[in-house]
């Protein structure tokens, strides 16, 4: 876009998710973005997070969507409903972090609550910005692995209570590992296969983690898509304390031609310090969060529908809703079929 | 010691000449029977040892009996083998059909002789270390283990009786079996099976590509994947066993000590692929010289002939959820295991 263009005014809604600290020094940063403002639960947090990163703190939620065009929404899972359905009524545009919401019918509702403001909505999906799980779909997409018949995926990690207590707090999150971890991959399976899920199989535990009991730590979840490929993700707050990561991603994917493998985070380095530091593998691999923040900015600016659209993080959230009532039941549970 | 056994492989495929290889090894004379004269003979000419091509000869000329043969051939031999006092060892999977390991479990009680059966991945040096982890409390109480083993589709002929679901079990029998074994070793018994298979599901794509999810009595849960989708020659293993306070995570990968890249190839051509064990001591010799010990004085063994078949009826029932779409499969096991 052409330089003299006023830049993008956006706002961040709290500071209580862990990805709000990665996005808010990006947003800060990013040419043709004036950040706005913060705003957060717990004024000192809003200020303090407003002045390392040169913008205004807020009190009131109202205050700041006066003064944006678009919000990244941050807050716990289950709070992310009203905050959406604030700025959608203010005529603000939305990036809401995954998983949009902690029920089906609070994320119909965000997307619902959007479509009638007439305001942008997008899903924080950053995985769709890794360049190596790109790589992967494109090379699907040009038939490099023939029919893709089955996906294999790990999304594990440490226990995320370690960056905010509300993450184990199943009111303000909606649940544990199957809550964390499914939406990313079975987002990223739906836009590798371009078909929907048909149906859902999980299991879950509570063992991980010193038997940690508030919600399920661990979790296998098996999709069936529509076009007859199915895949698994391993979902599980498998990393105990010490692990020198957070975490991972990956993918094996299996097709008639053949077999790619996609670990999205390999690409770091294995740091030993002192004996209290220990061992860390920090990341020099490419930032994935970037690109989703800069898509955002320039659907904004551009007032066009962003990459990743609300109905997809509508679909993982039903996915989620499935997994859950298939742990219960202990059968596979099937999906009605896709209404919007 | 172990030099007045004598031995005799059924079946000249894969797994008999790597067993012949290991009883060779170990010093162990050995017979080598197949209907097959010329198969016999010309697998017994490579190890010096002598070809016979009916079961009354085998029996007479040896006193344990390793079968070798396709899998749904395992029982016959094996009873036969036990009526006439033989000791058993068979390769796994241990039969094609619960009744027919059920009927060498009885066959082998009755005539008072061993059955032991080869899950061989019990004598793998990164699988004993990683149970012996877990036994010692390293990581606490298993929880979610994860096991992958991943080659390619066996060069066999189309026709082979490895391609023939009703003779082999497929993919699930096959390969998989080796870590729904090593998942019960770990985690204990298994509740409910769930598995999908490419080959099941898309016959026609030319792989296959098996994932199961067990639920153990426990509490702890599994996710085992086997793979004959691959590209000549991998064959790569890997697990991650994560326990209430700690991780065990293994690479093959990651662990090959020797990582040849040599202008004339590597790969061989074999059929199908073994894990390379040339630095830890051959885990096929490990297993048969540990069921020669356990035949000659009784030494107990990492399996027990109701073990295997233990492993065996989870391997059916998520061979049988493959074959009902993924269906849930409750296990019902017998109290005497």
């Amino acid at each position: 876009m052409a330089g003299d263009e006023r830049s993008v005014r956006i706002g961040v809604l709290s500071m209580e998710h862990v990805h709000a600290g990665a996005y808010v020094p990006l947003l800060a940063a990013m040419p043709g973005v004036d950040l706005a403002g913060i705003w957060d639960a717990d004024p000192s947090r809003a200020s303090s997070a407003a002045a390392g990163a040169g913008t205004t703190g807020f009190d009131s939620v109202g205050a700041l969507l006066r003064e944006v065009d678009g919000v990244v929404i941050t807050a716990p899972n289950a709070e992310h409903r009203a905050l959406v359905e604030e700025a959608a009524s203010a005529g603000v545009h939305v990036l809401c972090e995954k998983p949009l919401a902690t029920t089906v019918d609070d994320a119909r509702a965000i997307v619902d609550a959007c479509e009638r403001a007439g305001v942008l909505l997008m899903t924080a999906f950053p995985s769709r910005w890794n360049p190596a799980l790109r790589s992967l779909r494109s090379t699907i997409e040009a038939g490099g692995l023939g029919d893709v018949v089955c996906m294999e995926g790990v999304n594990t990690g440490a226990m995320p209570d370690l960056h905010a207590a509300w993450f184990v707090d199943p009111a303000r999150s909606g649940g544990g590992a199957v809550t964390d971890h499914v939406v990313h991959l079975a987002d990223l399976y739906r836009w590798m296969l371009g078909a929907e899920v048909v149906e859902v199989y999980a299991v879950a535990n509570r063992i991980l983690q010193e038997r940690f009991d508030r919600v399920e730590t661990g979790g296998l979840v098996s999709l069936r898509f529509a076009n007859g490929a199915f895949a698994t993700i391993d979902c599980s707050w498998s990393k105990p304390r010490s692990y020198p990561t957070w975490g991972g991603l990956s993918i094996d994917a299996i097709g008639t031609g053949g077999a790619i493998r996609v670990d999205a985070f390999r690409q770091r380095l294995a740091v030993y310090g002192t004996r209290e530091a220990g061992i860390s593998w920090p990341a020099w691999g490419p930032d994935a969060d970037r690109g989703m923040l800069e898509e955002f900015v320039a659907a904004v600016r551009d007032r066009r529908q962003p990459a990743v659209s609300g109905l997809d993080g509508l679909r993982a959230v039903e996915i989620v809703d499935a997994a859950y009532r298939s742990i219960a039941a202990g059968e596979p549970v099937r999906l009605a079929p896709a209404s919007a | 010691m172990t030099g007045r056994l004598r031995v005799g492989v059924a079946g000249t495929g894969f797994i008999g000449e790597t067993h012949l290889a290991a009883w060779t090894a170990e010093g162990i004379p050995a017979v080598v029977y197949d209907v097959d004269e010329a198969r016999a003979a010309g697998l017994a000419a490579r190890f010096g040892a002598r070809p016979v091509t009916t079961l009354e000869a085998l029996f007479d000329a040896v006193d344990v009996v390793d079968v070798c043969t396709p899998t749904h051939l395992h029982a016959g031999i094996a009873v036969a083998a036990a009526r006439a006092g033989r000791h058993v060892v068979c390769e796994k999977p241990m039969a094609r059909t619960l009744a027919d390991a059920e009927a060498m479990v009885e066959a082998a009680s009755a005539a008072g002789v061993r059955l032991l059966v080869g899950h061989v991945v019990r004598f793998f040096p990164e699988y004993v270390a990683a149970r012996d982890a877990v036994l010692a409390g390293a990581i606490g109480d298993p929880a979610v283990l994860r096991l992958t083993r991943s080659s390619f589709r066996p060069r066999q002929p189309a026709g082979h009786w490895f391609f023939d679901h009703a003779k082999s079990g497929g993919i699930v029998l096959d390969l998989m079996i080796h870590d729904l074994d090593y998942a019960r070793w770990v985690a204990g018994e298994v509740a409910t099976v769930q598995c999908r298979s490419a080959g099941v599901e898309r016959p026609e794509a030319g792989i296959d590509h098996a994932m199961a999810i067990l639920t153990h009595e426990s509490g702890a849960i599994s996710h085992v994947s086997a793979s004959w989708a691959y590209a000549p020659p991998t064959f790569h293993t890997a697990f991650e066993i994560a326990g209430s306070h700690g991780l065990i995570e293994h690479d093959s990968a990651l662990t090959a000590p020797i990582t040849p890249s040599l202008l004339s190839g590597t790969d061989a051509g074999g059929t199908t692929a073994l894990a390379d064990t040339s630095l830890n001591g051959d885990p096929f010799r490990l297993e048969l010289a540990a069921f020669a010990r356990s035949i000659l004085d009784g030494t107990p063994t990492r399996t027990s002939a109701r073990d295997a078949l233990e492993t065996l009826r989870v391997a059916l029932a998520a061979d049988e959820s493959a074959h009902q779409g993924g269906r849930v499969v409750r296990l019902e096991r017998t109290e005497a295991a």
